[in-house]
């Protein structure tokens, strides 16, 4: 792995009887871009907050560049922070918001200035530096918010969900200046639930739930967990008593059950030519079928099969 | 430039891009001032009335324009302003440092005479200085006195000689016939009346029994200069308030989040949020003392020491807001407090209703208000004295304060 920039051991944190974060682990190394994908209430938010200092009450380390992260203030201004939310002043316009928060770093004006200006131009924004926010869209708004984040050249960026509530052509731009940012050497930890953002935008990826990675690797790694299977998504009105009632009266064939929900189940076949079979036995018990899809292996295969459940759960 | 005065810049530049919120607050009290000014100004009809004035009057003259005077105070409409008090000068000053009357209308010797024989005179005001604006109104009321005594006594002055040489006479020895001729002429004298004539003859002298050598101002009484600076602190409190429950505002939608990631610390941020809602306060209290001005001709008095108690009070709202936004779980609860706090304020302090008519139990729980410290501190700089004690009290509890929050609000910020 590169040089390690961030290595978390073993955080826990709780709400009362909830547990957050249990026994959480990870490393990042230099210019690496992680996915954490996790369903609402991973623990995906808890771990941004203990990082960005917001949160106490947790046990466990954090070591920034081999340092305790929260023993030296200092070390935190080696990070940039992209919140869910748009922090930024939307009363002043695009340079103004990026000089005002390079500002706090005491960057000489010129040099600011300059960053700023290159910053504008990453994040597309350049011809609209001097136009009031208010006019900007939604997709314009979460560029200046990760532009903000990015001025004082940090060698950690923390993103929590940069994408919500943005259009899908925002979103391509915005995994594309994701990707380019740790192609220039910073390491970045980005949240999301969206399957789709971590298999374009990260090098690697955990998948998260209900406080601990269950898994972690890059794409092809995690992959590889489901093996080379196809996956069969079937949906109807069925209750998820019933369709697992009548798969086990099948006998599998090299079938594994991925996930079982009301109205939508998840199967995998390492042999494709048992797929025709065992639809057969469902029909012929009378499953009210709507729909089937047969897909490759993908990320989302991963996380059923890690968590029983789809992300949408 | 310090991280700070960056964030200072920060705020007043977004506050003047922005400016509607501050332009309301700025118009609100000047209007506000206006209309209660209209309703309330004793000289616009009699639906209001003030408070009885206790007037002490000692009569050093007793002759015809004396009585005349003292006659004139016990017609109806003035019965209802002045409660008089004969008295002699001694007994009028021991009456006056017990309090017990706002003001003492002098009469020299000889005032008739010396009117009769157009030499200039001069009624003396004695002034109450416990009392804030009453005496005002009787200094008003002599300087009335004094222009209408001295166009009479100009115009009738041949009249008056007459009445003199036969005051001592039996009124049944002179007979109408006798008073024609006499009558006529002052009858033509009223019609042709159309100016008072100059120099004046009677004016005012105007004293407050203050501690020797210290100085006096003499200053008329204006309804306006009396409202305003109640509606001033009270809208100052609205307009520095959301400068300090931005700190929550922040909070909420990830500024401070991102602000602790910078090198600021959140004692940093604490100071530079109270100096830029003190910079607003001050820079829209200037705005609106100048309005009141050109608006309603309030005279504020010694403008140092206007400027400095408007930096003291600015200072104290806010740190109070500070310290209590350190008490505010989120933007919620200090949107939810600040307004009935500053209204509390207000009532209690006397921005709503004047400080002399709140009843005895308010006006204590007054004296924690900075509405309070401030209204009593600019009245005594327009009465053309030092405000020692608002200017102490206002920097004291800001003070106090900001010290406060300066400890328990960067927990809430800084982890």
């Amino acid at each position: 792995m590169q040089q390690k920039i961030l290595e978390i051991k073993n955080l826990s944190k709780s709400y009362g009887e909830t547990v957050a974060l249990a026994n959480f682990s990870l490393d990042l190394g230099k210019g690496e871009v992680l996915g954490l994908l996790g369903p609402n209430g991973a623990g995906k938010t808890t771990l941004i907050s203990i990082l960005s200092g917001t949160l106490r009450g947790f046990s466990g380390g954090v070591a920034f560049k081999g340092q305790d992260l929260f023993a030296d203030r200092n070390l935190r201004n080696l990070i940039g922070i992209v919140p869910q939310e748009m922090a930024f002043y939307e009363e002043l316009n695009a340079m103004e918001n990026l000089m005002f928060w390079g500002g706090l770093y005491a960057i000489p004006e010129k040099e600011l200035k300059k960053r700023a200006q290159e910053l504008l131009t990453v994040v597309e924004l350049g011809a609209r530096a001097r136009e009031p926010i208010k006019k900007f869209s939604g997709g314009m708004k979460r560029r200046l918010n990760i532009a903000i984040g990015l001025i004082h050249k940090p060698e950690l960026l923390l993103l929590d969900e940069p994408t919500v509530g943005i259009d899908v052509q925002a979103k391509v731009s915005i995994l594309d200046i994701i990707r380019d940012v740790g192609r220039q050497g910073t390491a970045v930890v980005f949240t999301t639930h969206q399957l789709a953002e971590v298999e374009q935008a990260c090098s690697r990826i955990a998948i998260m739930d209900k406080g601990t990675i269950l898994a972690q690797g890059t794409l092809a790694e995690l992959i590889r967990i489901v093996g080379e299977k196809e996956i069969v998504e079937v949906s109807g009105e069925f209750s998820a008593d019933a369709f697992s009632a009548i798969i086990r009266q099948s006998d599998g064939n090299g079938m594994e059950i991925l996930s079982v929900a009301d109205n939508q189940a998840h199967l995998a076949f390492a042999d494709s030519q048992a797929i025709p079979a065992m639809m057969q036995h469902l029909f012929g018990h009378h499953l009210p079928i709507s729909d089937l899809k047969i897909k490759s292996p993908n990320l989302e295969a991963v996380f059923l099969k890690m968590t029983g459940r789809s992300l949408r759960d | 430039m310090s991280r700070t005065t960056l964030i200072i810049r920060n705020d007043i530049k977004r506050r003047l891009k922005a400016p509607m919120a501050t332009i309301l607050f700025l118009i609100i009290p000047l209007a506000m001032t206006a209309v209660i000014g209209m309703v309330f100004d004793p000289g616009a009809d009699n639906r209001t009335k003030l408070p009885p004035i206790r007037l002490l009057v000692v009569d050093n003259d007793k002759d015809l324009a004396a009585k005349f005077l003292l006659g004139a105070l016990d017609q109806k409409e003035l019965k209802d302003m002045f409660q008089v008090t004969l008295t002699d000068a001694a007994a009028g000053e021991a009456l006056m440092r017990k309090g017990k009357a706002s003001a003492m209308l002098v009469i020299p010797e000889r005032f008739s005479d010396d009117l009769a024989d157009q030499k200039p005179t001069a009624l003396e005001v004695v002034r109450n200085p416990g009392e804030e604006f009453l005496p005002g109104v009787a200094e008003e009321f002599a300087a009335t006195l004094a222009v209408g005594f001295s166009g009479l006594a100009q115009v009738f002055a041949g009249e008056l000689k007459v009445i003199r040489s036969v005051r001592n006479l039996s009124l049944e020895s002179v007979t109408i016939a006798d008073m024609t001729p006499f009558l006529e002429t002052a009858r033509a004298k009223i019609i042709a009346l159309k100016t008072y004539l100059s120099p004046m003859l009677l004016s005012v002298a105007a004293t407050t029994t203050k501690k020797p050598g210290q100085e006096n101002r003499p200053s008329g009484f204006n309804i306006f200069s009396y409202i305003f600076p109640g509606m001033l602190i009270m809208f100052l409190l609205f307009i520095v308030e959301p400068s300090l429950r931005e700190i929550q505002n922040e909070r909420a939608d990830g500024k401070t989040r991102r602000m602790m990631f910078s090198p600021l610390t959140g004692r940093e941020l604490v100071t530079a949020r109270i100096f830029s809602g003190w910079l607003l306060g001050v820079l829209v209290s200037l705005l609106a003392m100048a309005a009141g001005t050109l608006l309603f001709g309030i005279d504020w008095g010694n403008l140092l020491l206007q400027l400095a108690l408007v930096a003291a009070a600015c200072f104290c709202c806010a740190a109070l807001f500070a310290m209590l936004n350190a008490f505010f779980r989120n933007k919620n609860q200090a949107g939810a407090f600040a307004s009935p706090i500053i209204l509390v304020f207000s009532a209690f302090g006397g921005s709503m209703l004047p400080l002399e008519q709140l009843p005895a139990g308010m006006r204590w729980i007054g004296g924690f208000t900075v509405n309070h410290w401030f209204i009593t501190g600019c009245r005594k700089i327009m009465d053309g004295h030092a405000p020692v004690a608002s200017l102490a009290v206002l920097a004291a509890a800001g003070l106090f304060f900001a010290a406060i929050a300066m400890v328990a609000l960067p927990r809430r910020l800084d982890a």
